[in-house]
């Protein structure tokens, strides 16, 4: 066991949907036990907490570690972080590079979203400006599902590519959470739900876009010689390699329409430092928060060619136990959209893929899996990459 | 709305004003203190193209709340005829009459305004020419 490895050893999560009952410090205080909980060891032995969040919400402070602390009646460093849609994976880097700096040896990280409290979608639409660019997008008009829409047009004219193919990405999606019992819809939705709704924004229709909900996620990590030390900890899954990288924040500054620069380069940078490349990964969380997200996702992080992606999602090659399988969760658009809690749910279901705790989800080809959370349109992106075993670097 | 900002911005939004490098003739939107193409600091402002093209899309019925008294309304990201891309609603036409690569010219229109202040914000859309 090299000392610089670090592992995830424990993990938990909430439901995902509606709690009005709920307070988001409630819902992180209970994520964040049950990781600890998970992980068998005691709640003093976790030196530090970070947190991901984009709002928390309109009934707490945004510095919502110290208050979900109090309710978990720990008093350790807590730090938040925000980094938009993708603040769970931003503070799971985070927690992680001060394990690695040692710092610390044993850190959790909790991502936490409270979105019921907003009863207006316009209210939603304002929050999420924060993650495109506020004077030059979302002053002139736009809005995140309108920059999506964009993408989707630049994608669908280059490649030919067609809204059954893209509709192919919630089908599958759908089909998967049916079996996540943390997922807010477990349900399929047929196609054609997809094709005959309305264009909220030409070509996106109304139930294209993941929606919108509370819910809390939690993982504990440790370094190696903590894991020696506690010989009750059962979860290990190595942490193999880290990449994160920005782009351009408004999209009329992108190179290309086609591809998101910023998750090429954070997934090269992860390759590298797991020393393994795209075609050793059986299975990945993307964020499908549009139908185009996952398609840009599975071709930039290098499943498939450039153009391929749709071609391949509607040919089955995504689904679980098919050449890759994305998003056995269900993704963000059968699990719901938590927006920090996301980055912290996919680690959780490729933790759980790689102990093999999955059921029905469970994909065969688990020796590696990745988790892809992306801020905004693609401005910043972070990737992660587990290991079933521990390997030899 | 904050009035500061409203008066911070006004050049860049009243004007059209974006900037250009004097060493390496670089022009880009918005103003910035450095060149985003070779970090100089030796800049003038750069009066937009007044007239573009319509690269790519769309239509919004979803708004946020400050502009939701004009949706549904087109949106689209801009190539101006200086070659620099902006974002920017497109008005006075017909959704359906619009498509790539369509002629468009800037127009001067009210982006938003509080209803609690009673402040506007003005700037630039485009019109199809």
């Amino acid at each position: 066991m090299n000392n610089k490895d670090i592992y995830v050893i424990g993990y938990g999560m909430t439901k995902f949907g509606e709690f009005y009952n709920e307070s988001s410090s409630s819902l992180a205080s209970k994520a964040l036990f049950e990781s600890i909980k998970n992980s068998n060891i005691a709640k003093e032995k976790v030196q530090s907490v970070f947190f991901g969040s984009l709002v928390s919400s309109t009934n707490s402070q945004p510095s919502i570690g110290i208050a979900c602390i109090r309710e978990n009646n720990m008093s350790v460093p807590v730090t938040r972080l925000e980094a938009g849609n993708a603040s769970g994976a931003a503070a799971f880097h985070q927690a992680y590079s001060s394990v690695l700096s040692g710092l610390y040896d044993c850190v959790a990280v909790v991502g936490i979203e409270k979105l019921s409290d907003y009863i207006n979608n316009e209210t939603i639409e304002r929050i999420l400006s924060s993650t495109i660019d506020f004077q030059w997008e979302f002053e002139m008009g736009a809005t995140l599902t309108s920059l999506y829409a964009i993408l989707t047009k630049a994608y669908m004219k280059e490649h030919n590519a067609t809204l059954e193919q893209l509709a192919a990405v919630p089908v599958k999606n759908h089909k998967n959470g049916v079996h996540n019992p943390y997922a807010q819809f477990r349900r399929e939705i047929s196609i054609d739900r997809f094709l005959k709704a309305k264009r909220i924004a030409d070509p996106i229709g109304r139930f294209d876009p993941a929606t919108y909900c509370d819910g809390s996620s939690s993982v504990i990590i440790a370094s190696s010689k903590f894991v020696n030390e506690h010989t009750d900890i059962e979860t290990k899954v190595p942490i193999l390699g880290l990449g994160q990288a920005s782009d351009s924040l408004a999209l009329h500054h992108r190179h290309s329409l086609t591809s998101l620069s910023s998750t090429e380069n954070a997934v090269n940078r992860a390759y590298k430092i797991a020393n393994i490349n795209a075609a050793n990964i059986g299975v990945a969380e993307v964020h499908d928060s549009f139908p185009i997200g996952e398609i840009l996702a599975i071709e930039d992080l290098g499943f498939f060619a450039k153009g391929e992606g749709a071609k391949a999602t509607e040919n089955g090659e995504t689904a679980i136990n098919s050449k890759i399988t994305i998003n056995p969760s269900g993704g963000l658009k059968a699990r719901g959209d938590p927006f920090g809690a996301t980055g912290i749910a996919q680690i959780v279901e490729i933790v759980e893929q790689m102990r093999g705790n999955a059921k029905e989800r469970q994909a065969d080809n688990c020796n590696y899996g990745l988790t892809q959370n992306v801020q905004g349109t693609g401005a910043m992106t972070y990737v992660s990459i587990f290991a079933q075993n521990e390997v030899k670097k | 709305m904050e009035p500061p900002k409203i008066w911070r911005e006004k050049r860049e939004r009243y004007l059209a004003l974006g900037m250009k490098c004097l060493d390496c003739n670089k022009t880009s939107f918005p103003l910035a203190k450095y060149c985003s193409e070779c970090d100089s600091g030796n800049i003038i402002e750069h009066k937009l193209a007044d007239t573009g093209r319509i690269v790519f899309f769309t239509q919004v019925t979803l708004a946020a709340e400050e502009m939701m008294s004009y949706s549904p309304y087109a949106l689209g990201i801009i190539e101006l005829d200086d070659g620099i891309r902006v974002t920017g609603q497109i008005v006075d036409c017909k959704y359906e009459d619009l498509h790539e690569d369509l002629k468009v010219r800037m127009v001067f229109r009210v982006l938003s305004s509080d209803n609690n202040e009673g402040l506007i914000r003005y700037g630039f859309k485009f019109k199809p020419v």
